[in-house]
């Protein structure tokens, strides 16, 4: 396999990593043998096995530097940016001051800037005007003159645009002629980049500082300027320099490990204990990591959501019928400022489950009856898989089923039976193939509640003369009735939270509606909307998302505690 | 090891033939897949009286016991061969169907199996899965029948709604005696009924059991050779699938003809 | 049971609702086999609709080229080095060596549709093929590229609707400026002007029923709309009129518009396009695509009908005649698709391939198992060898069993505020994404894991303890290899969970249009990239009808994939399966 580390990369991070393995296996070869010198071979003597004291050593010597490398892969080019962008930043500073003054004396710009401010004015003050002739009742309310301060505010909004296009286009003159200035003026390589890189759009400079990165390690960037070249140089030297402290770390605290511990080591040394001990502390700091994510979750999802709130009422989000998030990309931007009613989401998200229920639990219920009270063992061992295969199936290719075969087949199907502009992505469309998904989950958790119930049960109604399905309806079924009602709440929660098939087939529009045949739109997908466009981080619109995202979340651990809750008292009942 | 399967049955005076015969049993050997568990047993049960099987644990008198309801049906792989008549219907045969034959053939378990439901549900279970009952009033008879018939009713009769698995072990198992009689069958089939319960409630079953003689066939296969000397009129001992030896209970407890069941019964194996 | 001297007291009664009985457990044994039968049936419709739409895409229809490398052309600075290579104009070399197996066509819109055969993002490749091996400048190379994605979609019939009619004339054809005039001996048109005759009265039919029901909504709008319904319904009208103005023929010619089937007479290499068709059935008129437009008495020609209108189809008439003309001189050979897989994502289906996503999502799976598995697995034997039973454990229990209910996309949400946000790892690496589904799976690894460690018997525990073994030891020497089998499946269970996992990928940005594979190194993990479910997401949505067939083709791979992971996993199950 190639690999694509370039011998400089190759360099020095991987020989440190090999040099560590090599003290590692020092460690563990030294602290043995120390171990076997102390008693002088006689190794009954040692508290512990001499192959515990070489362990004890070699996990010192290794788990330390091996972290810190660990941590040098995840955030060192990170670092290295960091550090780069303020050092070119730095070295731009004179000539950022320049443009400065030079903007602020240059009257096309201001006189530019002004008109764009008023037109803004305008067009803000339109938007009142016109949603307080929306809002407005009876004899105020007024279609004509509506109608034309829709025409006005439409094209205040284009002259708008125009004006903040040519305020761009001054400014962006300014900058080049400073920065041309600049290169006249002997400026060095690295303050044009930083210039450059400050100068650019916000989208730009990932793509600059990618480049530039690119340049630095030798492989082939989109495009090649002066500017990238320095900044690659910057990038390079830091990187070079971070890559030596990291190294030149990790080795020390491996010295430093193996020092410590080599010493430590004496026939009493309770090697053993501490090397358990060690693994003790790991395995408990794994199952730590459980919580840390519950933590993790609860906390970005708490954090995002409450500077949601503070910018939209909590009552008016979970309450609001209207949902159009859309028309909030950019703080700045004119007209409204979006509507967060999540209630559409919610009914979208509740008629889906429905419909996904209405399909999985008779077929998923049914299936797990026949297959643990009628099926012989050979149907069992067929049909079983079979079931499994559906529960195996990766979300994205339901979604692609429903968008290949099951939506055109409804719009076919109610086309046919005169319905009018049925939709091939629709609520029952989605509904459907998500209740295909359900169905395992359904039939092997009702499976196992089934075969839970005791066969005494079984054997004292067929001693009666109760035929299978009387058995079935009248005893089984009653008795495993709480282990199925958490098994459907458990099937809900998975409905509830399901992306990929609602992304893909039940379209996006935010429709109040109770007709199955319309698109609706779920929490879900709009969690998948709000974050895959254009993100900032400090609208509203991104938000959102996380504000649904903790709805979700809570439902869905609400419907989880409670049906684990049933189905354990369950268990218990028949353990 | 025994040669079991050759190894005649001994036949006491009056065990073969005669009168009141309820069930006829003939040549019926059961196996499960392909190890045979029951070697040609051959033996007449008579009616309102109390027949004990006894013998070891793993002698294939419980599966004797489930062969009369056909019980072993239920299990996969399960054969049964060899004529067994109640009341002179042949009961191993295809063509009858096993809900009727269990609609007159009772059958209590070991363990206490009340229905996951109200005692009066229990009770009314048969009745209403048959449809022997025309009306609530019937039904509310019938229960109550049971219930009494059972000793149970002064116990439960407050408190009739309640879930049956509520109940004491003891009173469990009179619960499920009571759904076994109220579809009224004509044989109870008792598979050791009493080893999960106290000396005391083993008691009142006993009791029960002696009552109930006087209008059903019982069969009950116990491990307790006192309880078969307590109650039961007839006595059948099994061994390694095969009866050794069948008769008066009073006479294979005083005078076996077998050595196995003298040892059996004195307590040097089993 | 007839011949039974006494009946049972309730016997009777019993029999009495016996059949009732008997069909109610009929009906409802049936309702369970039904409800299976109903699950395969829906298991075998997805997996036969994706395996029928995505089979064809395995194979490609592809344009082989004999292309003349001129120095002057690929060479511009000719001193044969790499920067001059790269700056020579491969697609003219292209252009020509098309123009040149089509001589015939000249006009500058004829030779735009005609370059649209392929698209030119394959200079590309003939670049790299000539940087490759220099020495190709100024010879003559055979250079093998996908067709345009829509031909391919022709070519294996999945486009349109098209037959062959039968003919039994002579074909003469003679050419007045512009205009072939076509004569049979027999009338062999005839068939089919009565048909298109009847489908534009069937046509006109429509337009006039969908007026009357414009019409009739008329009164129901409000008045607003009524205008627009009205220049509606009157369009609709015209168009009738004018359709069956056209059916009736006044001189003699229904006339073949595009929205009537196309009809394409070929013989001995020269191809004409109906325009015309003479009521009588023997004549015709058209214009010439291919050749000279002159046939005299052939008796050996073609006459090839595409049943989907021109305008409701995304191919010419135009392309089509030059396509079916390159595949009769073997100029288009069907291949393997090596492009699905060589490749990564592209603009351009027929180039598009999977390249990018596979490595992708190997490169997350290492995350993801190097992480999950470890950590899972320790996590079970804390929870299940030495953690005391106390509030601790309890709550990490239940945390555990409802992480494993937490829908995936809120895992999501934690790798975009923690990870990106928070610690600023990069977008879109394969890094992050296994981190998430690290995350995601292990939960299902920790499930898995300590059932494992349940089956192993408390005697083998007791037993190592009693020769005086630590905790630890008896842990790691005993217990754990024999549960490791158990271990395995369940671990290989959840990658295989992991690896079909979109949603969360989405929010952290993993969803970009990326046109190269990540490397299959160290720095990999932290270049943008995607992996292969999300990739059928992107494709699922692409315009292009070709990207279906992608969309599909690589649903195909994923699952073989999952497939092999399960099969691996119950391999290890059977092999290694120990019943106490």
């Amino acid at each position: 396999m190639a690999f694509g580390l370039g011998l400089d990369c190759m360099s020095i991070i991987t020989i440190v990593a090999l040099a560590l393995l090599v003290m590692i296996a020092g460690g563990f070869y030294v602290g043995r043998s120390r171990a076997i010198t102390a008693v002088e071979g006689a190794t009954a003597g040692l508290h512990s096995l001499p192959n515990y004291h070489g362990y004890y050593v070699a996990i010192w010597t290794g788990v330390p530097a091996f972290f810190l490398l660990g941590l040098y892969a995840i955030f060192g080019g990170q670092l290295v940016d960091r550090l780069a962008v303020s050092e070119l930043r730095a070295q731009a500073a004179e000539i950022n001051r320049l443009l400065d003054d030079t903007l602020a004396a240059d009257t096309d710009f201001i006189e530019l800037n002004h008109a764009a401010e008023n037109l803004r004015g305008r067009v803000d003050a339109l938007n009142d005007e016109i949603s307080a002739l929306r809002n407005a009742r009876g004899d105020n309310r007024d279609p004509d003159r509506l109608t034309r301060l829709r025409a006005e505010q439409i094209e205040a909004l284009n002259l708008s645009t125009a004006a903040e296009d040519a305020v761009r286009a001054r400014r962006q003159a300014v900058v080049a002629a400073v920065g041309a200035d600049a290169v006249t003026d002997g400026a060095s390589e690295r303050a044009l980049a930083g210039y450059e890189l400050a100068q650019a759009p916000r989208e730009r400079r990932q793509l600059f500082l990618s480049d530039s990165r690119r340049i630095a390690s030798g492989e082939l960037a989109s495009r090649d300027s002066v500017a990238l070249r320095a900044a690659a140089q910057a990038i390079a030297g830091y990187d070079r320099n971070v890559k030596i402290g990291a190294a030149v770390l990790a080795l020390a605290l491996g010295a430093l490990g193996f020092g410590l511990t080599r010493a430590r080591i004496s026939s009493q040394f309770r090697a053993r204990n501490n090397v358990e001990r060690l693994v003790t502390a790991a395995l408990l700091l794994s199952s730590v990591i459980a919580i840390l994510t519950t933590v993790g979750i609860v906390l970005s999802l708490l954090f995002e959501s409450l500077r949601f709130f503070a910018s939209v009422p909590v009552l008016d989000f979970l309450f609001g019928l209207q949902w159009s998030p859309q028309i909030a990309i950019r703080a700045d931007q004119v007209g409204q400022s979006g509507a967060f009613g999540a209630v559409p989401l919610f009914a979208g998200t509740a008629m889906i489950t429905v419909i996904a229920m209405v399909v999985a639990v008779p077929i998923g219920l049914f299936s797990a009856i026949y297959l643990s009270e009628y099926a012989g063992p050979k149907f069992r061992q067929i049909a079983k898989p079979v079931l499994e295969i559906l529960a195996g199936i990766p979300t994205v290719v339901y979604g692609f089923f429903a968008l290949l075969a099951v939506g055109p087949a409804i719009r076919t199907l109610f086309t046919a039976l005169g319905f009018e502009s049925v939709v091939t992505q629709s609520a029952l469309s989605a509904g459907l193939v998500m209740g295909v998904m359900i169905i395992p989950f359904i039939s092997s958790l009702s499976d196992d509640v089934i075969n839970a119930v005791p066969q005494s049960l079984r054997d004292g109604s067929f001693a009666m003369g109760a035929t299978r399905s009387e058995t079935i309806t009248q005893i089984v079924m009653p008795a495993a009735l709480p282990g199925i009602v958490g098994a459907i709440l458990l099937a809900v929660s998975r409905a509830v939270g399901e992306t990929m098939i609602v992304v893909m087939a039940a379209g996006q529009g935010a429709n109040l509606t109770a007709n199955p045949l319309e698109s609706v739109t779920t929490i879900t997908v709009q969690i998948v909307m709000l974050l895959t466009g254009d993100q900032e981080f400090d609208s509203p619109k991104t938000l959102s998302a996380f504000a649904l995202g903790l709805v979700l979340f809570v439902l869905t651990l609400l419907m989880n505690v409670v049906a684990l809750r049933v189905v354990q008292k369950y268990r218990e009942k028949y353990d | 090891m025994h040669d079991a399967q050759t190894q005649p049955t001994v036949y006491h005076k009056n065990s073969l033939g005669g009168s009141d015969i309820k069930v006829e049993v003939r040549d019926v050997s059961v196996s499960y897949g392909e190890k045979q568990a029951l070697f040609n047993v051959s033996l007449d049960i008579p009616d309102k009286s109390v027949t004990a099987f006894i013998g070891p644990s793993g002698c294939g008198k419980s599966t004797f016991l489930r062969c009369m309801n056909r019980m072993n049906d239920t299990i996969d792989g399960a054969r049964v061969s060899g004529s067994l008549k109640i009341d002179g219907a042949e009961v191993n045969d295809r063509a009858v169907d096993p809900v009727v034959l269990r609609a007159s053939v009772g059958m209590v378990f070991q363990k206490p199996n009340p229905f996951p439901k109200s005692i009066y549900d229990n009770v009314a279970y048969g009745p209403r899965i048959h449809g022997l009952a025309s009306g609530r009033d019937e039904l509310d008879a019938i229960v109550e029948q049971s219930l009494r018939k059972a000793g149970l009713w002064a116990e439960v009769s407050d408190r009739l709604q309640d879930p049956g698995t509520g109940l004491s072990g003891g009173q469990q198992q009179r619960l499920v005696i009571a759904r076994a009689i109220a579809v009224n069958p004509e044989v109870i089939l008792m598979d050791e009924p009493c080893s999960a319960l106290d000396p005391i409630a083993t008691a009142k079953i006993e009791d029960l059991i002696d009552e109930l003689r006087e209008n059903y066939c019982i069969i009950i296969v116990t491990h307790s050779m006192q309880q078969a000397a307590r109650v039961s009129q007839m006595t059948a001992f099994f061994h390694m699938g095969s009866l050794i030896e069948v008769g008066p209970t009073e006479e294979i407890f005083t005078n076996p003809l077998e050595s196995r069941t003298q040892d059996y019964i004195t307590g040097r194996f089993g | 049971m007839t011949d039974s001297p006494r009946t049972f007291p309730v016997r009777e009664d019993v029999e009495r609702r016996l059949a009732k009985r008997y069909r109610a457990e009929l009906r409802f044994r049936t309702a369970g086999l039904t409800a299976i039968g109903i699950a395969v049936a829906i298991l075998c419709i997805l997996i036969g609709s994706i395996a029928s739409e995505g089979v064809p895409a395995f194979t490609a229809k592809e344009l082989v080229l004999r292309v003349e490398l001129d120095a002057d052309r690929v060479d511009p600075e000719g001193d044969g080095s790499v920067a001059s290579l790269r700056r020579g104009s491969y697609n003219r070399v292209l252009q020509d060596a098309l123009r040149e197996a089509f001589p015939g066509v000249t006009a500058r819109n004829d030779l735009r549709t005609l370059f649209g055969l392929y698209t030119p993002l394959n200079a590309t490749r003939l670049m790299d093929a000539v940087l490759d091996d220099p020495a190709l400048v100024g010879n003559s190379y055979v250079f093998t590229m996908p067709l345009a994605d829509d031909l391919d979609l022709y070519l294996k019939g999945r486009l349109v609707e098209d037959r062959t009619l039968p003919t039994a004339g002579r074909l003469t054809a003679s050419t007045d400026g512009d205009i072939v005039s076509l004569r049979s001996t027999t009338a062999d048109f005839t068939a089919l002007a009565r048909e298109i005759e009847q489908s534009m009265a069937a046509e006109a039919r429509t337009l006039e029923l969908r007026v009357e029901q414009v019409r009739l909504a008329l009164d129901q709008v409000p008045a607003a709309d009524a205008p627009r319904l009205q220049a509606e319904a009157d369009r609709h009208a015209a168009a009738a009129v004018n359709l069956r103005q056209l059916a009736r023929a006044p001189d003699g010619f229904l006339p073949l518009t595009g929205d009537v089937p196309s009809v394409i007479v070929e013989s001995g290499g020269q191809a004409f396009r109906l325009t015309q068709l003479a009521v009588d059935g023997k004549s015709a008129r058209g214009e010439v695509v291919l050749g000279s437009g002159l046939v005299e008495n052939a008796d050996d020609w073609t006459l090839y009908v595409v049943d989907t209108p021109e305008s409701r189809r995304r191919v010419s008439d135009q392309l089509i005649i030059w396509t079916r003309s390159l595949v009769e001189r073997e100029m288009i050979q069907t291949g393997f698709n090596t492009y699905l897989f060589a490749n990564a994502d592209s603009r351009e289906p027929e180039l598009a391939g999977i390249k990018g996503a596979l490595y992708g999502s190997i490169l997350t799976m290492i995350i993801t198992m190097f992480l999950s598995v470890p950590i899972g697995v320790f996590t079970a034997v804390y929870l299940e060898e030495y953690a005391p039973k106390n509030r601790v454990t309890d709550f990490i229990e239940v945390n555990i069993n409802n992480l494993a209910a937490v829908p995936s996309i809120v895992f999501g949400l934690l790798g975009l505020a923690v990870f990106i946000n928070f610690f600023g790892l990069p977008r879109s690496a394969p890094l992050v994404g296994g981190l998430v589904l690290s995350l995601m799976t292990l939960p299902t690894v920790i499930i898995a894991t300590r059932a494992a460690l349940k089956a192993v018997p408390p005697s083998i525990r007791q037993a190592a303890l009693g020769v005086g073994a630590s905790k630890t030891q008896a842990v790691f020497h005993h217990v754990l290899p024999l549960a490791a089998p158990g271990i395995l499946t369940g671990s290989i269970i959840g990658l295989a969970q992991a690896l079909g996992e979109t949603a969360p990928l989405l929010m952290i940005g993993m969803v970009a249009f990326i046109a190269d594979a990540p490397s299959l190194g160290l720095a990999g993990f932290t270049e943008p990239a995607t992996v292969m479910p999300v990739q059928i997401f992107l494709w699922s949505d692409g315009a292009e009808r070709a990207f279906e067939a992608r969309t599909a083709a690589a649903i195909l791979i994923l699952l073989a994939l999952m497939i092999g992971f399960n099969a691996v996993a119950i391999y290890l199950r059977r092999r290694f399966e120990r019943r106490w």
